[in-house]
Parts: C-alpha cells; structure tokens; sequence
C-alpha cells in the first residue's frame, strides 16, 4: 500500500516536471535573452536605419547574418560613444574580440530555411520577427516550431500549396 | 546480454527522458559570434570557393577549396587542372587538419631552456627577423651559413636560391625522404643521361594499351599519384579502344600491385635484369613491330636471358610471354619507379627498364615517354632539383666538422627522415645556431634555436610548375583560402624582411614589398601569352583569372619530345645488386615503403589520415612488419606478434601482419609512424622509425640513398599488440564456418 502511495507522488511529481518544464521552455524561447550589450533594434530603426544595411546577406543568403563588429563601429566611432552599452562594444573592438550574440530566432538543425527564398515572394521581415521595430530587448514573437511554418505555407496560393506542403521542401 | 528492464523502471526512465526534453530548449541557448572584421568576399551562410594549389606531396595538384563564414570547410579537386582533372587523394582531403591543427605553432618561438627543452618562449616577428638578419650579418663567411629545404614549391625555391646567391653563399641543399623513396634525384639523372635534360619523363599511361612499372607505386606516393591514377582509369576503361594491361614487378604486392593483372614478384635489386631479359627476348626473337632492331642490338650484347632470369628469380617463359606482350603492344611503356632507385645498382636498373622504352621504340609517341614541360618564363624555369644523398652526408660531414655556423631549415625533418646512422643528429649539435621554419615542434625543430613557423599552404601565395608535368605546360596558382589562422609567417615573408634589412646585395636581388606582389610580378610574364586556356585584358584581369582558374595553362596539349643522347648506342651494365648486412645473419631484405596515408612520415600528425585504412592490410592508427605466411610459420610468428626487426645499424620491435603478397626472403614496413616528436597524435601509435634500421649507403652512379638495400633479421618476442584493422586478413578467425 505504502508503495503504491509512494508511486503515485513519483509520478505526479515527474508529470509536473514534464508540464512545469514545457512551460518554462515555451516561456523561455518567447523572452528576450541576456545579452552582452542591451542593444536596442527600437533605437535603430527610429533612427531610420533599414534592416539590410545590417543583416546585409537576407536577400543573397540563407542566412540574414549578424553586423561585424566593424560594421558596428563604422557608425559607433562618433554616435553615442558617452554612452555605456557602446563604451562595452569599442571594449569588443578594441580587444579585436568578437561579441558573443545570444542568438534570438532559431531553427533546428534538420530544417532547411532561406532567407532570401522568403524575401523573394515579397515577404518582409516582420511577417516572422513581429514588430522588432518597436522592442527595446530582442525576443522572439512567435514560436518557430513546424506548426506555424504549415500555417502560412497552406495559405498559400493552390499552385503553391502541394510543393510548399511537401516534406522535403524544408527536411532536405 | 541486455539486462530486463520491468515495466516500472520503463516507466520511470521514460517520464525522466521527456522531462528533460521538454527542458532542453530552456537550457540550451545559442551563441553566435559575428566577425570582428569580416573576411574578403564573405556572404554569412553562403560558400566561397577558391581555387589553390595542394601542397601535401609536391605533385602540384589543383585544388578548390570551400569556404563559409571565412573558414576553410572542405578541399576538392579543380576539375579545370591539367594534372588532376578534378580529383584529388586522401591526403589532399586531409589538408584542412594541417590548417586546424591543434599543434600548429601560434607565433614565433625562442626555445628558452636551451636547443632540446621544449619549452619556448613567444617571440616578437620584427625581433625575430632582426635577430636572424643580425646572425646572417655577422657570419665570419657566407659559406658557413646552409639551408636544408625540401621539396619546396617553385616561389619558395626562387627567392631562397636568390637570397642566398645574393649573400655569397652555397645554393639550398633540397633533399626529403619522400623525394628519396620514389627516387626523384635519380629519375632526373637518368633523364639527363638518357634524354640529355634532368626535366622528369612524363609516361603517358592514359594512351597505352601495355603499361610495364618496375617499382613504381604509381596508384599510391610515386611522382604525381592522382594524375597517374586519373591516367590509369582512362587506360583500364578502354576509352582508347581496348583494356590496357598493366603489369607490375615488385618484391611486394603493393595497392599499385593489386591494382595490376601481374604481379612479378622480382627478387629485390633484381627488377632490371628482368628488363634485360625482356629486351634481349625483344630483340632476339624480333618481336613486335619495329622491323629492325639493328641499332638497339648493342644495348644488350652482355646480356643472358637465362642468367637474368635465375637472378631475377622470373623464370624464363613468363619473361618471354611478357616480352611478346610488351612488344607487340600497340603502345606500351615501361616505368622505372622508386624502388629501383633505392638499390645500390639502382642507376643500372632504372637505365635497362627506360631502354625498353627505346627498343618498342615508344619515346616520343603517344601511349610512350614525353619530357616533362618546363616553366614558360625564364623564372618560372626554376625549380627545385632533388640533391643527392652524397651532398646530405657532405653537409652532415662539414656540419660535424664545425664548418657551418648557421643552419637553417625548411619543409624537412631530416632527424626522422634520415636514417639514423647518418649522425645528423649529433652533426645539428655543433651547429651554434639552427632556425626551422616548421609549422609543427617536429624532431629537428626540437634543435633549433628558432622556429619561425610558416603559414600552411591555405593561407598563403605561390606557384608551382608541377615536375612531372601534365600533357601541357602548366603553372599553379596557391592563394590563401582563408585569414591566417595564428600569428605565423610566410617564409618568403621572412626572406624578403631578411634582405630588406640585410640591405645592398640581398635587397637588391628580393625587391619586392611582400609575398603577394612577389607572386604576382612572377606570374605577370604569362600576361599576353598566347597559349593560355583563358584571355586577359590587362594584367589585373590576368592575375584574377589566374586566381579564379587556379593557375595558367596552355588550352592545348603540347607534348615535349626528347631526344636521345649517345648513351644509348653503349651496351647496358649489367651490375649485380649489394646488400648491407651478411645474408646468414641477417636473411631477409627490407623493403621500408612510403605510405600511401603517411607519404615519408608528414601526414603522422593528421587525424583523419592515421584513421584511414591501409588499403593492403587495413590497419588503422597502426605500424607493423609484413611476413609471408611461409616464413612467418618458420619464425613461429602469427599475426599481431611483437617481433624484433634488427639490422647492422639498429633495431626496432613492431607487430607482424602475416601477409601473402610479400617474397619470403623480404619484410616490409611502412615509413611514417615512431615519431618522437611532431604533436599528439603521433604520439597515440606505438611505433618506431624503420629510418633507424637502413644503412647510410648510395647507390654509386647517382649518389643516391640506397634505402632498399639493408638486410635484417627478424625474431619473435612472444608478446601480442592487438592491430586495429577494418577487415581481418583472408577471412582468419572464421576457419569453423567452414
């Protein structure tokens, strides 16, 4: 009797672990990380910078990529140098070090994405980073799991729909 | 074996297993590190190519070479390359593991406890090249100061040979054990004894229908290996009409062998009086074609078919078959290969198989013997040449002697490649003041004062002329493929700093800023030529097509013809093979072969090459002795036996892999592995340098290392060193499946 009691806390003890620890994932991946500078996307794009001058290769590339940290101190040299975020990015420059970046948006390893098929069909940016314009802290709008892929692949037109609803399209 | 899992366990497993999964992205977060200065030609997420030339043998290869994100992912072959028409070998894959090497020098280093300590200091480049250029400078002569280099790329060759005549002093010595055992130095003398140039032969194997290889590994290490072996695919695809037959004689069934119809087991030292044979047969029997054979009748006047064949231990009518089918062939060639050439009568055989050539009359023709194309230009024209083990033991000699007060040395390591009993060992210590310029804490590293590490050949300029060449005249490009991974230096950098701050003479010979205007003036003289297989505008369109092409070539085949000297009309010695060691003492020839993973030894370092099978026994990470089964039952040795392998020089114990395609009275070992030095992963194979065992003797007429010519005796020891091998040999173990 005593066992079965004691089996019973067991299992519902790991059932909350395995709920708790879905949740706190979930809750995890739409947070903004720690990152080693508070860099705002806000402040740039109110300041007018477009997406491209930074992550130069999202129309040639797979990947969007990531400003050298050269591209940042090709303005930061003169702009807001007083302040401290910046005063921690020249520290990088200085020291030649490369700024470990928390990546924010990710795919997993066996799916197959494009950026620059994405922008080709005339999609922008905020279709799948949400309105990162206005977010002081960088974090993910959406949840980049399979589900939400399917959801707008199916939209698509019918002429579309049987190639971008094929498997291998993104599990190469 | 697997133990019962109940049902609660499973249960509990189960539940722990998805707990942590639908943890894991909680805890799992990504870090990516942008460029602080993004390299040239970058597109995050998108592959460069660039075009370069291989520099793991010194076949001159062309190779391109993925990159992404400017790091160096993969190595292909450059289909549009004369020489390997897109393919390339193992050890060309292998090259990004000499770039990511983890025991690749970082900067340039002063060895602080002395020569021999291995503990180094961090030296700054500028003090490097100011105490270097300090040493040459204060020099009581030039003769005193040496350069020991080895099969370098033809823009090292030039400015070190300009350098150095500039500062009054000996040429380079050029000498390395891979160059030894396909026996470079004494392909070229025969060349200049035959064709009246040292420019190597090229033996046009695609085109021939009989293709004869005496000692030749020429599908593994010999010369050009992938080009051969490009060749030889042509040849045995019939794509010239018929399956070509390819026979090769050796006194081991190497993969070349195994690759042949025939494999002649020749008594070593004996492969050129099989020559003999055949060509006398040839001429006695009129065979083939030719009509007369008048004027080659004098090549063989001292020669008895039937005492070649008891020598050569071929008996007669296999050497009469082989004869009809050699000269009746359309287009045969016979290629005298390494292994002769590390013969005491090594000269005498290379001579007999070339002059097979001579009497099927197939120099000059199509499926036969062409000369190697030189350099296009004046200064493309210079290219190392091979020095002869004499000239080694002379500079041993004067080093010993205290007559060289500066040593510097280059793409070598002449403590593990020459055989021990040479004494260099003891010749480095009393050099006061020795430089190295490996990339790697190598054996003769160890004994210098300096080591100025130089980039790999990915992060680097150059050129090469590929000898042998291709069916064209051909110049390869070397461009660095991606940032120079460390704080190292191009040795062409450090010759140019040198004469920069030796001033006068030397300045004046090595003008130029840095290695990429160097290179790029070189190669500047083939603007405007009008063979190339590409045009140019002006000469920065040429030196980017010459970039992207990976080097210039002529767009149509241009065969070099040579002509004969007045050698060939002189009756061919017959000289008898001389061994090192007392045949009853020591009862069996060694035969240390290059390996095809580990070439002479430098390819030790690489993980991925000591993890590929050896294609004849499969072993991996491994060194052992080859036994025939005969012989092995007589020492009462088995497989995987610890056996004792003793010459008059030295002695080493190895494993034994009894192994059928080997003579009975010969051993053979691979050269490569027993490094004591040249990082870990040299270190993680039991093994011992077979250099150590062979005899410091020449073959007279080219002054050659006779490599082959030790005798040894083997004895068990009764302890096992399990070989790691990816297929047991002939199916051993299985014998109660019968």
């Amino acid at each position: 009797m005593l066992k079965r009691r004691w089996l019973l806390f067991t299992g519902l003890l790991i059932f909350t672990g395995v709920i708790g620890g879905i949740l706190l994932s979930r809750a995890r991946v739409l947070a903004a990380p720690d990152q080693p500078i508070s860099y705002s996307h806000q402040i740039h794009v109110e300041a007018g910078v477009q997406c491209l001058y930074c992550h130069t290769s999202a129309l040639r590339s797979d990947v969007a990529g990531i400003p050298s940290v050269e591209k940042c101190m090709g303005c930061h040299s003169r702009i807001a140098t007083d302040s401290s975020a910046i005063q921690i990015l020249a520290g990088y420059w200085e020291r030649g070090e490369p700024i470990p970046w928390v990546r924010v948006s990710k795919q997993p390893e066996f799916v197959y994405f494009s950026h620059q098929a994405h922008l080709k069909t005339g999609e922008n940016c905020e279709t799948c980073h949400g309105d990162i314009g206005s977010m002081s802290d960088t974090r993910a709008s959406v949840k980049m799991d399979m589900g939400w892929c399917l959801d707008c692949h199916l939209k698509q037109s019918e002429d579309k729909v049987a190639r971008l609803a094929d498997c291998l399209i993104c599990h190469k | 074996m697997p133990r019962n899992l109940n049902r609660r366990e499973f249960l509990k497993l189960a539940a722990g297993a998805s707990a942590a999964a639908g943890l894991a992205p909680a805890i799992h977060s990504v870090v990516i590190e942008p460029f602080v200065n993004p390299p040239e030609e970058e597109l995050p997420g998108q592959a460069t190519w660039y075009a370069s030339t291989c520099r793991q043998c010194s076949a001159g290869c062309g190779i391109v070479v993925r990159t992404i994100d400017g790091r160096a992912k993969k190595i292909e072959g450059n289909p549009l390359h004369p020489i390997n028409r897109g393919k390339v070998c193992a050890r060309g894959q292998a090259g990004l593991q000499v770039l990511y090497n983890p025991d690749r020098l970082r900067n340039a280093v002063r060895q602080s406890g002395g020569r021999g300590s291995r503990r180094f200091e961090a030296l700054y480049w500028p003090e490097a090249l100011d105490l270097l250029s300090n040493k040459i400078a204060t020099l009581s002569s030039a003769e005193r100061l040496a350069f020991l280099g080895g099969m370098m790329p033809s823009h090292v060759y030039l400015l070190v040979t300009r350098l150095l005549e500039a500062l009054g002093a000996n040429p380079p010595i050029v000498y390395d054990l891979q160059s030894a055992l396909e026996g470079r130095g004494a392909a070229a003398q025969l060349s200049q004894a035959i064709f009246g140039t040292p420019d190597l032969p090229v033996y046009d194997l695609s085109q021939s229908d009989v293709v004869f290889s005496f000692g030749a590994n020429l599908l593994e290490t010999w010369m050009s290996p992938v080009a051969q072996s490009v060749a030889y695919g042509t040849m045995r695809q019939g794509l010239m009409g018929n399956r070509g037959l390819f026979v090769q004689f050796e006194p081991r069934l190497s993969a070349t062998a195994a690759s042949a119809d025939e494999w002649i087991p020749v008594r070593p030292g004996a492969e050129g009086f099989a020559a003999l044979a055949i060509g006398r047969i040839i001429i006695e029997e009129r065979l083939g074609h030719v009509g007369s054979y008048r004027s080659q009748a004098v090549l063989y006047e001292d020669v008895d078919v039937g005492a070649m064949a008891a020598a050569s231990d071929v008996p007669v009518d296999i050497l009469r078959r082989l004869a009809r089918a050699f000269a009746d062939a359309d287009r045969a060639v016979a290629i005298p290969g390494g292994y002769l050439a590390g013969q005491r009568n090594g000269f005498a055989s290379m001579l007999a198989v070339q002059s097979l050539n001579l009497v099927a009359a197939q120099v000059g023709r199509e499926g036969g013997v062409f000369l190697s194309n030189p350099g296009p230009t004046a200064a493309l024209r210079e290219n190392p040449p091979v020095n002869t083990f004499d000239e080694v033991m002379e500079l041993t000699r004067r080093m010993k002697a205290g007559e060289i007060d500066l040593l510097l040395i280059h793409g070598t390591n002449p403590l593990y490649e020459l055989p021990a009993a040479t004494g260099f060992a003891e010749a480095i210590s009393r050099v006061p003041f020795v430089v190295s310029f490996s990339p790697f804490v190598d054996e003769t590293a160890v004994w210098a004062d300096l080591i100025l590490p130089d980039h790999t050949y990915l992060e680097s300029w150059g050129y090469q002329v590929p000898l042998p060449g291709a069916d064209r005249p051909v110049v390869s490009s070397q461009q660095p493929v991606v940032r120079p991974l460390y704080d190292t230096l191009a040795t062409t950098e450090v010759l140019l700093g040198l004469a920069a701050r030796l001033g006068g003479k030397p300045a004046e010979a090595l003008p130029w800023e840095d290695e990429a205007s160097f290179v790029e003036e070189m190669v500047g003289e083939l603007f405007g030529s009008s063979l190339a297989a590409y045009d140019a505008r002006t000469p920065s369109g040429f030196w980017a097509l010459w970039r992207q092409y990976g080097g210039w070539w002529s767009e149509k085949p241009i065969h070099r013809e040579p002509d004969l000297t007045e050698l060939v009309e002189k009756p061919l010695p017959v000289s008898e093979p001389q061994f090192e060691g007392d045949q009853d003492d020591y009862p069996f020839h060694l035969y240390p072969y290059s390996s095809i993973i580990l070439s002479d030894g430098r390819g030790a370092n690489v993980p991925w090459l000591q993890e590929t099978p050896d294609p004849m026994t499969t072993v991996q990470w491994g060194m052992w002795v080859e036994i025939n089964p005969r012989t092995a039952s007589t020492l009462g040795v088995s497989d995987d036996d610890i056996v004792q392998v003793e010459s008059p020089y030295g002695m080493l114990e190895v494993p034994a892999v009894i192994y059928p395609g080997i003579r009975p009275d010969v051993v053979a070992i691979p050269v490569g592995q027993g490094h004591q030095d040249y990082g870990r992963f040299t270190q993680a194979v039991k093994g011992s340098n077979p250099m150590e065992l062979v005899a410091p003797i020449t073959d007279r007429s080219t002054g050659a290392l006779a490599w082959g010519a030790t005798r040894v005796r083997v004895k068990p020891t009764g302890r096992k060193q399990i070989l790691a091998r990816l297929e047991s040999l002939d199916g051993k173990g299985r014998e109660s499946l019968e």
